[in-house]
């Protein structure tokens, strides 16, 4: 995962926590905002009740000056004004408490006070006319209110905003004589009774309690009320429409609530209120910034803060510790990729030294078996083929493995004819168990296209892969070999091709099976280990399988033999069916024959240009019968000075030579422009065949590469690619073999026809031409007696392994003149000598020797026939 | 005679002192720059006879913006007249208060004044000199103790959308304001013009020709003191002014009966009818309109059909209406407030063109500074050549002649006397 995208990933996940704990956070502020607003409103009821306490002592003191006032009345003995006022001037202990005795009926609404006026200390007079206090005094008397209280308002005698209680009370009229009403007030300054509410400032230090009556007019005004009456204040600070504004007031005017209110800055308040207990007709207002509410809020963002700056210490703490891992990790991939760059670099050096050396064997042995007459050196170059090929096999599979690891393995589909893969197949694969005893079954779909499009060469090393393990695992029985095509529905252009190989062989244990698959792993290793591989076949098929979009079912039963299947989608380029293959097989291999080129091209010139002389020569006689006109040069140089002057049709050029390699040989020709091969291809020979090599020669400019040890079938098809038509002349093997036949059987003794015991057509076939053939009768005929009795005496001193090896001999030899059911016999011995089968040989070992002599017997003519020339 | 000393000498320490004021115009333009810490703790109460003072309050958080910890607030005093002497003596005295010109030279507020700050002092470093030279009132000592904040004026409120509809000019001379009033009178406007019938300042009579009678005193000033002093004679000084009225309620520009019958107070009435939205001119004096913006959404008919309106003065004159421009409210410092220092820096705060107009325009009052583009709805006033531009107190009348001349214009105006009746009753005429 990129750092970026690390970083990434845990800034999100912090950004979710910070996101989580604002959200928590403000959650709980807001909790605790409701429960400050409901506290809040706690408050303002507790307050009410304070002020209606506070308002009652004060009422009490005042009904109680108007009570005495009253009882002297009632006494009939009624106290004048200055008296009344005298009394309370004596009565009352507060100095900045006044009482003001106020006749409604005089014309100014005049008085007397107990207090001077403080601007002129001789005068007691007050006056209310210009006071607007006394407007609703006759509907206030009547009500049943405790409190009879005035609005705030402006002493005149002091100029201090008070607040007046009143009663009534009568007293005489000093001039009239008469009983007269008046109004007794007791004036008290507004801070006194805002010092009843200090006890709000530590908690509530900007709160503002207003006293309004019905309509909204204060009684007692908040600083920040604006207005002279509180619902005006709300109605030009808050839109309402008039129903919004209807239910505040009505609200306001009828219970206990808080409510959320725009002050003159627009800023919410909380504004809680409730009915005045002691006078019905005023509210008690409670105001307060809504902030005031939220600090707890603060407190969170610090914690948020704190928490944001752990979580960004713990990113670059964490960034740091990953930085310094994947500097180890780095350093640790730098490694591997070096180690397998060293890989890589073994796997180059270990095929191109090991198949090196490959071509030269392969290819002399190759052409010792085109040459030699000797059957036993004939068996001998064929044993070397086939360990050849089986080394060959198993480098291939490890290359084959390391690209697939390295993701450089690619299908390549091509259109191929599975009647001819399956010729291959069976042909690579009947040999090895006929050699083993076992027969091979083949159960060949009629009905399978003449022609498919996939990758042929995958599809037959998957098959070949699970009939080789087969064959392995398998030491008596069969092994059946399955092809069936079914037509796939909605895809008209395709058929699904199921394969199968079934074996009697060792079967694989159900524990087992999940190891078949793994890599360099081998099951039952101690029982299997004399058995060739290196456990990557299977594997190997899986994987190409699975890249061909299919997989590998395995059936098994232990001891007793296991079914290895797959289904492969196929599209179909001719749909004619390929018909009966069994008999088609049997009928090709009746006419096999051991070699025949496929074309000759006389006039063609072909350059060749190798290090190794040995490799040189391989490839000469490689392609001698082709009639090819061969240049070779040992050295790059030696190649480009050729190429200068001389006109090629193809080149082939080694990748791994001294001095100058493959690659710089080519650049050096290519920058030629005096030369008559300019435009003519050039095919890279090399050992290195691991992935990507295709891709490497291309890049450098070669038109194509071809491995070593050269395969001389992809040799012959490369150079039909590549040479000029008008040179190559296709070899028509029917043609050939029937002038051949014809020209063999003429030259052939006639008795031969007559011996029952072998099979001319079969000889000739091995044997390549007549005169290979009567001289391998000879040599036949000749060494009889001596080998059966050296097989006579082996077995007679119950050496078992060399009775056995001589067997193995007669059988090969006997099938190279054409004597097929004598080497089925020997082939059947040879067996029971590899197993120590002594009765099988006991019983049938004179029969072999006897046929053997009689065989060499009838052919006794030939060796006379020679003695006589 | 005393009072007649007493005021020209009053006028003459002014024109020193603006003298001194002048030099330093640009100096109040300036930014305001506190002379305190700005963490300075401190309060202030600011008493005045307004019930609210909405303006003033926006003064304070505009203040708060440099002393973020003071604390200010507005205390209205009952029966102000009377209480504010009491006040600064008592208990909890303001250390700042509104006074007004009227107050000046008035033996029952000398101890009020006695406890002013002197605010030409060059010591509180108050520059004043924004405000328009005639406005500044000065003690017997010459002293500054108090500073205008709003001005009025007598004039007319204007339907503009009337006048644009009907494609007529607002008049600007008496003339035009008959001819205007034909047109519209024909055009269905049962009274063109209206007004309160009252007796006060705000009075429709008042509102129409005081201004023209008190540019003919300062024309007469020789006669002032006769006027001042009830000299029968004086009284023909009225005549211009009580023919033009009585001129003008004889003509179809305004129906008398009908203003007593619609319009019963001369604040809220007159807005409330204006704001009916047929009314083209409305007699109304400055504090009155300083109550109409609040009232716009108060009025159901001016909300469903707003309409843009103007203060101009009243067309008496032959040659256009005449702008008396009277002082609404002053501030003064209490010189014993326990703040001091910070009712003068809150002063020095206040008194710059760029505040009094601001408060101004929030009031709806007319700016005490020489700038009155500040408020569109005064801006008519500018266009009032110097001429016919004054001070109240350049009349030189005292509050009892200006009564008798209000009596006088009451009476004619409702026919209860003849011009010539007034005239020869100078003096003695009957006041509410």
């Amino acid at each position: 995962m990129r750092r970026g995208l690390i970083i990434a990933i845990n800034l999100l996940i912090m950004g979710f926590i910070l996101f989580f704990i604002v959200r928590y956070a403000n959650e709980k502020a807001d909790e605790s905002y409701e429960n400050g607003i409901i506290a809040f409103e706690k408050m303002t009821v507790t307050t009410n009740q304070i002020i209606a306490n506070y308002l009652e002592d004060e009422q009490h003191l005042c009904d109680i000056w108007a009570n005495y006032v009253n009882f002297s009345a009632q006494e009939g003995a009624p106290m004048t004004d200055d008296e009344a006022i005298s009394f309370i001037r004596r009565a009352k202990t507060t100095p900045e408490i006044q009482a003001h005795l106020i006749f409604l009926d005089s014309p100014k609404r005049a008085g007397i006070s107990t207090t001077a006026k403080v601007s002129d200390p001789d005068v007691y007079d007050v006056s209310y006319k210009n006071i607007n206090i006394f407007d609703n005094i006759e509907s206030a008397g009547n009500s049943n209110d405790a409190v009879k209280l005035t609005r705030a308002y402006t002493n005149p005698m002091n100029g201090v905003q008070s607040i007046a209680f009143y009663n009534f009370v009568t007293v005489l009229d000093k001039e009239s004589g008469e009983q007269k009403s008046g109004i007794l007030m007791r004036v008290v300054p507004l801070s006194s009774l805002e010092q009843k509410l200090v006890f709000l400032k530590g908690e509530y230090e900007n709160v503002e309690i207003s006293l309004i009556d019905k309509e909204g007019n204060y009684v007692v005004r908040g600083k920040s009320f604006k207005n002279s009456n509180f619902f005006e204040y709300f109605k030009s600070y808050n839109k309402a429409s008039a129903e919004e504004y209807g239910q505040v007031t009505g609200k306001i005017a009828g219970g206990t609530g808080t409510m959320t209110i725009k002050n003159f800055k627009g800023e919410d308040c909380i504004l809680s209120y409730t009915p005045l207990e002691i006078m019905t007709t005023w509210v008690l207002l409670a105001y307060i910034p809504a902030k005031d509410l939220v600090a707890s809020r603060s407190i969170d963002w610090l914690l948020l803060g704190i928490a944001s700056l752990g979580f960004l210490a713990l990113l670059i703490f964490n960034s740091v510790v990953m930085m310094i891992y994947n500097r180890e990790l780095s350093e640790a991939a730098q490694q591997a990729n070096q180690a397998n760059e060293a890989k890589s670099y073994f796997l180059s050096t270990m095929s191109h030294d090991i198949r090196t050396p490959m071509n030269a064997i392969l290819g002399l042995n190759e052409m010792v078996l085109r040459d030699s007459k000797d059957d036993s050196i004939r068996m001998y170059s064929e044993s070397i083929r086939t360990a050849g090929s089986t080394l060959l096999g198993i480098i291939n599979d490890i290359l084959d493995f390391s690209k697939i690891e390295a993701g450089k393995m690619e299908l390549v589909n091509v259109d191929y004819s599975p009647a001819s893969l399956l010729n291959d197949l069976v042909n690579m694969i009947q040999q090895k168990a006929e050699d083993k005893g076992l027969s091979l079954n083949l159960d060949i779909d009629r009905n399978i296209p003449t022609t498919l499009n996939g990758d042929e060469i995958r599809i037959k090393q998957i098959v070949i892969n699970i009939l080789s393990n087969a064959v392995k695992y398998t030491h008596q029985g069969s092994i059946t070999f399955s092809v069936h095509a079914h037509q796939i529905p909605d895809k008209p252009d395709s058929v699904m091709i199921s394969a199968s190989v079934a074996d009697t062989g060792i079967g694989i244990k159900p524990e087992d099976l999940d190891k078949l698959f793994v890599a360099f792993e081998r099951i039952d290793e101690k029982k299997n280990r004399n058995i060739e591989g290196t456990g990557l076949g299977m594997a190997i098929t899986q994987r190409f399988l699975d890249m061909m979009g299919s997989r590998l079912e395995v059936e098994s039963e232990y001891g007793k033999g296991s079914v290895f299947s797959f289904e492969l989608e196929q599209k179909v380029a001719n749909w004619e069916p390929i018909g009966d293959f069994e008999e088609a097989f049997r009928r090709s291999l009746s006419e096999r024959t051991n070699y025949r080129e496929k074309f000759t091209a006389p006039t063609a010139r072909v350059l060749v240009v190798d290090d190794t002389s040995v490799n040189l020569m391989v490839f000469v006689n490689l392609l001698k019968r082709t009639e090819l006109k061969i240049d070779t040069a040992e050295s790059g140089d030696e190649g480009i000075a050729l190429f200068a002057k001389e006109p090629y049709d193809v080149i082939f050029l080694d990748h791994m030579m001294p001095e100058k390699d493959g690659i710089e040989t080519l650049k050096e020709m290519k920058a030629l422009t005096d030369t008559p091969n300019r435009e003519i291809p050039i095919i890279c020979l090399t050992a290195n065949a691991i992935s990507g090599m295709r891709e490497m020669y291309t890049n450098a400019g070669f038109d194509d590469y071809l491995t070593k040890p050269i395969d001389v079938e992809k040799l012959e098809t490369m150079l039909l690619q590549y040479l000029p038509k008008d040179k190559v002349k296709l070899v028509e093997d029917d043609a050939e073999i029937s002038f051949a036949d014809e020209k063999d059987e003429s030259e052939l003794p006639e008795f031969l026809a007559g011996i029952k015991e072998i099979d001319v057509d079969a000889g000739l076939e091995y044997c390549g031409d007549s005169e290979d053939y009567v001289e391998t009768l000879r040599l036949y005929a000749g060494s009889a007696e001596k080998k059966a009795e050296e097989i006579e005496k082996y077995w007679a001193e119950r050496d078992i392994k060399n009775t056995t090896i001589k067997i193995h001999a007669l059988k090969s030899a006997s099938r190279s003149i054409g004597a097929l059911e004598l080497s089925e016999l020997a082939a059947r011995l040879e067996k029971a000598g590899n197993s120590d089968d002594t009765e099988t040989l006991e019983k049938e070992l004179e029969e072999l020797l006897s046929r053997y002599r009689q065989l060499a017997v009838e052919l006794e003519p030939l060796r006379e026939q020679e003695e006589c020339l | 005679m005393k009072k007649t000393f007493r005021t020209l000498f009053s006028l003459s320490m002014v024109v020193m002192l603006l003298l001194q004021g002048c030099g330093s115009a640009k100096k109040a333009d300036a930014p305001f720059e506190p002379k305190y810490d700005k963490d300075t703790e401190f309060s202030l109460t600011v008493a005045g006879s307004y019930s609210n003072f909405e303006s003033l309050e926006a003064e304070f958080e505009r203040f708060y913006e440099y002393y973020p910890n003071a604390s200010l607030q507005y205390v209205s005093l009952d029966d102000y007249n009377n209480t504010i002497s009491s006040a600064l003596v008592g208990s909890e005295p303001p250390d700042i208060f509104t006074t007004k010109s009227s107050m000046i030279g008035d033996e029952k507020y000398d101890d009020m004044f006695d406890a002013c700050e002197v605010l030409s002092d060059s010591s509180v470093d108050i520059d004043y000199s924004c405000i328009r030279s005639s406005l500044i009132r000065a003690t017997d000592a010459g002293d500054v103790v108090m500073l205008p904040i709003f001005t009025t004026s007598y004039g007319m409120l204007v339907n503009m959308d009337i006048f644009e509809k009907e494609g007529l000019k607002v008049p600007t001379n008496y003339k035009e304001l008959v001819s205007v009033c034909e047109k519209l009178k024909s055009a269905g406007y049962e009274s063109p013009v209206m007004g309160a019938d009252r007796f006060s300042g705000s009075g429709l009579f008042n509102c129409f020709v005081y201004p023209m009678y008190a540019y003919n005193v300062i024309q007469n000033s020789d006669k002032v003191n006769a006027l001042n002093n009830f000299e029968p004679s004086s009284g023909e000084l009225m005549r211009p002014a009580l023919e033009r009225l009585d001129e003008f309620v004889k003509s179809d520009c305004i129906d008398v009966a009908k203003c007593q019958e619609e319009i019963t107070d001369e604040y809220e009435q007159v807005i409330m009818r204006f704001f009916e939205g047929d009314v083209p001119m409305m007699f109304a004096a400055g504090d009155t309109v300083s109550g109409t913006a609040k009232r716009e959404s108060k009025s159901d008919a001016f909300s469903a059909n707003p309409f843009k309106y103007k203060f101009f003065t009243a067309p008496a004159g032959d040659d256009g209406g005449y702008f008396i421009n009277s002082i609404s409210i002053c501030f003064s410092v209490n010189k014993n407030s326990k703040n001091l220092d910070m009712a003068n820096e809150f002063m020095r705060f206040l008194i710059s063109r760029k505040e009094l107009n601001n408060m101004a325009g929030l009031k709806r009052l007319i700016t005490p500074t020489d700038d009155f583009s500040a408020d569109e709805i005064y801006s008519a006033i500018a266009d009032i050549p110097d001429k016919r531009s004054f001070s109240d107190k350049e009349t030189g009348l005292l509050d009892p002649a200006v009564r008798q001349f209000r009596a006088a214009i009451y009476a004619v105006g409702n026919g209860t006397m003849t011009v010539d009746e007034a005239i020869a009753a100078y003096g003695s005429i009957p006041e509410e």
